[in-house]
């Protein structure tokens, strides 16, 4: 064997011991190994018998899924312990509505393991000390529950009387903090109540949250030559195949949980869908990103510019909770994850030349815009130029937008192939508003020290040298050139 | 001695024993139906100021204002048809006025909503020893039809061994858990939440007013 295929095969057993690590498995839902007798409750067919009746949509939609096949039935899912926060007595029975993924646990244990600390799980947790300054500053009460929540989820709060709060619940957001302490929402991609894998492989699962201004990752997929064959092959994708093995069972078309989540080649499946991601994409400036896995299970991203921690050292979890690392995924190993989906339809010239293309309009968002907008930023509060409290400026919409949803979607478009989207949806806005809007409002914010805490940090960059060049003419604007002068 | 033929041990006494016996006794009587109704009367039970809690919030339910015009009284739901039934409810209510003068101050509404609990527990276990039999009052169970598709073919075939108050609960007073999956300490957070009360204070008053002291007089200005 020459030197540079052990190298590669050896790169192939660490990538499939790091999804191994991160917990895996070939089909997207493990097969359950568990017996039967470990569900099947006597009282479900009481539930079934009443619920075919009231809101019967219940049970209908039961009766089609494999839950039911199986012989698993309500009880099984929604049963509580007399002491669980959450329980309430119903019709005899002491149940719980909430069916958190701590109770699918009882049977699907791998993808509990891997959803846990995964940014799905997160997605409250992490924003919940900003959230007020945007949703209840900006917003009010009431946009949380119908909105914010409905993706990140909700602090489910149980109330004395027993009842769920309608501040916090319904709610199916995949970030949902459930009254057992357990993160997430099965059925926030899993739709209730048939649970069927065919749906939730289709990216119209996604789309309820992946989908608008900061994250339109929806209208992405549709503008992308992805998206263009899974509209015209997609009753050639397999949806129903108890595995889901890309290059396997369907070659058709990749969707969201391909690339993101499924199984391809020799590549495992995984519930942590930021596994193979190397780069944060919704941030100010995106970083390269460790995924650091925790002896208990958590995880952590980790910008790829702090030292690699050791195995066995402790880091502390945005929680303040202090965690032993297990094992560290450096970027460049998802990103070799994440290739090795795509090099079961691409050759790999191909792959890493997408991925360089990538990976430069991340940069050039990065180095052009996102940092030196930060750097601005950041002396305006410093010299109390802007208040801490965001949002009581206009420019700290602009700033917003400017990374939150023109440079996110530039960067989402460029990472999943909708030239328009990285581009005039993204790319190009970020300019305008970094050009038209956010530079002048920062020189008129910094006042008579622009130069200082403006100029200073453009100056120095050879990307927007050209402002310095007022004599290039053109005829994009329908001028020739020389003409008008 | 006796003109008109009765029996010889009708005496004047026996007689007269009857008379005032037969009268007493229908005096007694609709002494009993009277007090019946003016104690079952909404009037009778909320001139004591802590069922006046439990008043507000049956005005909000249909068992209060219907739009045919049916109300249902404190007295049609709690207390048993049946004057001798009726009399002893009457009797054993009279625990509650003891209570009412002797126990806790329940007209204070922190206190009313801290014991509230334990009043609803023993209501509902009330209406389940007496097979419901109250509901049955106004309700047949055969004619219950619903608006939702499906209610009378649930009321038909899926209330086997089951009373009304076994569905039934929280339907016309403030919403209290069942007492299976009750839990003391969630229900005085909520307690202290709405009242403003500091953490703890809510255990503390359901001790005894010993222990809370100087705090009542303020929480009896807030509205519940």
């Amino acid at each position: 064997m020459s030197k540079p295929a052990l190298s590669e095969s050896l790169h192939w057993a660490w990538i499939l011991l790091l999804s191994c690590l991160v917990g895996g498995g070939h089909a997207l839902a493990d097969k359950v190994k568990l017996d039967p007798g470990n569900w099947g409750h006597e009282a479900g067919k009481d539930c079934v018998s009443c619920h075919s009746k009231a809101s019967a949509g219940l049970a209908s939609e039961w009766r089609e899924s494999g839950h039911q096949a199986a012989g698993v039935n309500c009880m099984d899912c929604h049963q509580a312990e007399r002491a669980d926060v959450d329980a309430i007595e119903h019709e005899g029975q002491i149940i719980a509505t909430i069916v958190s993924p701590k109770d699918c646990s009882r049977c699907h244990e791998k993808e509990y393991a891997e959803q846990q600390g995964s940014v799905h799980a997160e997605a409250f947790a992490m924003i919940e000390e900003r959230l007020p300054a945007l949703a209840d500053n900006v917003g009010g009460p009431g946009i949380r529950a119908a909105s914010c929540d409905q993706c990140h989820g909700s602090r489910v709060k149980v109330k004395g009387d027993g009842t769920l709060d309608a501040a916090t619940w319904p709610n199916s957001g995949i970030g949902r903090i459930n009254p057992d302490g357990s993160k997430g929402s099965c059925s926030s991609c899993h739709g209730r109540h048939r649970f069927s894998k065919a749906q939730a492989r289709e990216p119209e699962a996604c789309v309820r949250c992946h989908s608008g201004p900061d994250s339109p990752d929806k209208e992405i997929f549709e503008a992308s030559k992805h998206g263009m064959l899974y509209a015209a092959q997609r009753d050639e994708m397999n949806l129903q195949a108890p595995e889901w093995v890309a290059g396997r069972d369907y070659t058709a078309a990749p969707t969201c949980v391909t690339c993101h989540m499924g199984a391809a080649g020799k590549l495992p499946s995984s519930h942590d869908v930021g596994m193979r991601n190397s780069w944060s994409l919704n941030s100010p400036v995106s970083q390269r990103q460790f995924l650091v896995v925790f002896e208990d299970g958590g995880k952590l991203e980790l910008p790829a510019s702090e030292p690699v921690p050791k195995r066995g050292s402790e880091l502390t979890r945005p929680d303040g909770t202090l965690g032993k690392v297990k094992s560290v995924a450096t970027p460049e190993r998802r990103r070799q994850a994440m290739s090795m989906v795509c090099l079961e339809c691409h050759g790999k010239t191909f792959t890493q030349g997408f991925m360089e293309q990538f990976d430069g309009v991340v940069e050039l968002f990065n180095g052009k815009f996102g940092e030196p907008a930060r750097a601005i930023m950041a002396g305006l509060y410093e010299q109390g130029l802007l208040t801490p409290t965001p949002f009581d400026d206009p420019i700290e919409f602009t700033y917003w937008e400017l990374w939150h949803d023109e440079g996110a979607r530039a960067r989402h478009g460029a990472s999943m192939m909708s030239p328009n989207h990285a581009w005039w949806e993204g790319m190009y806005l970020v300019g305008r508003n970094f050009y038209a809007r956010f530079l002048p409002e920062a020189r008129a914010v910094a006042g008579a020290r622009a130069a200082e805490l403006v100029e200073a940090h453009l100056t120095d960059r050879e990307q927007h040298q050209w402002l310095n060049r007022p004599d290039q003419s053109s005829t994009i604007l329908g001028f020739g050139v020389g003409e008008g002068r | 001695m006796s003109g008109f033929g009765a029996p010889l041990f009708i005496t004047r006494h026996v007689l007269i024993a009857l008379v005032v016996g037969g009268l007493g006794g229908v005096l007694l009587m609709a002494f009993l139906i009277e007090f019946d109704h003016f104690t079952s009367r909404n009037e009778f039970c909320t001139s004591c100021h802590s069922m006046t809690y439990a008043e507000d919030s049956y005005r909000e339910t249909v068992h209060y204002d219907s739009a045919s015009g049916v109300r249902a009284t404190c007295g049609d739901c709690h207390v048993s048809e049946g004057l001798l039934a009726a009399t002893w409810d009457h009797a054993v209510g009279i625990k509650d006025l003891i209570k009412q003068f002797l126990g806790p101050d329940y007209d204070d509404p922190v206190i009313n909503t801290l014991h509230l609990p334990e009043a609803a527990f023993a209501a509902r276990a009330w209406f389940r020893q007496r097979d419901s039999a109250t509901c049955s009052r106004c309700h047949t169970q055969e004619a219950i039809l619903g608006k939702r598709a499906d209610t009378a073919a649930i009321h038909r075939e899926e209330t086997e061994g089951k009373t009304c108050i076994d569905c039934h609960y929280n339907l016309v007073h403030r919403k209290v858990p069942d007492e299976r999956a009750f839990k003391r300490e969630a229900w005085n957070r909520m307690v202290e939440e709405e009242f403003g009360l500091e953490p703890g204070m809510a255990a503390r008053l359901m001790m005894g007013p010993k222990q809370a002291i100087g705090s009542l007089p303020v929480l009896s200005e807030q509205s519940p």
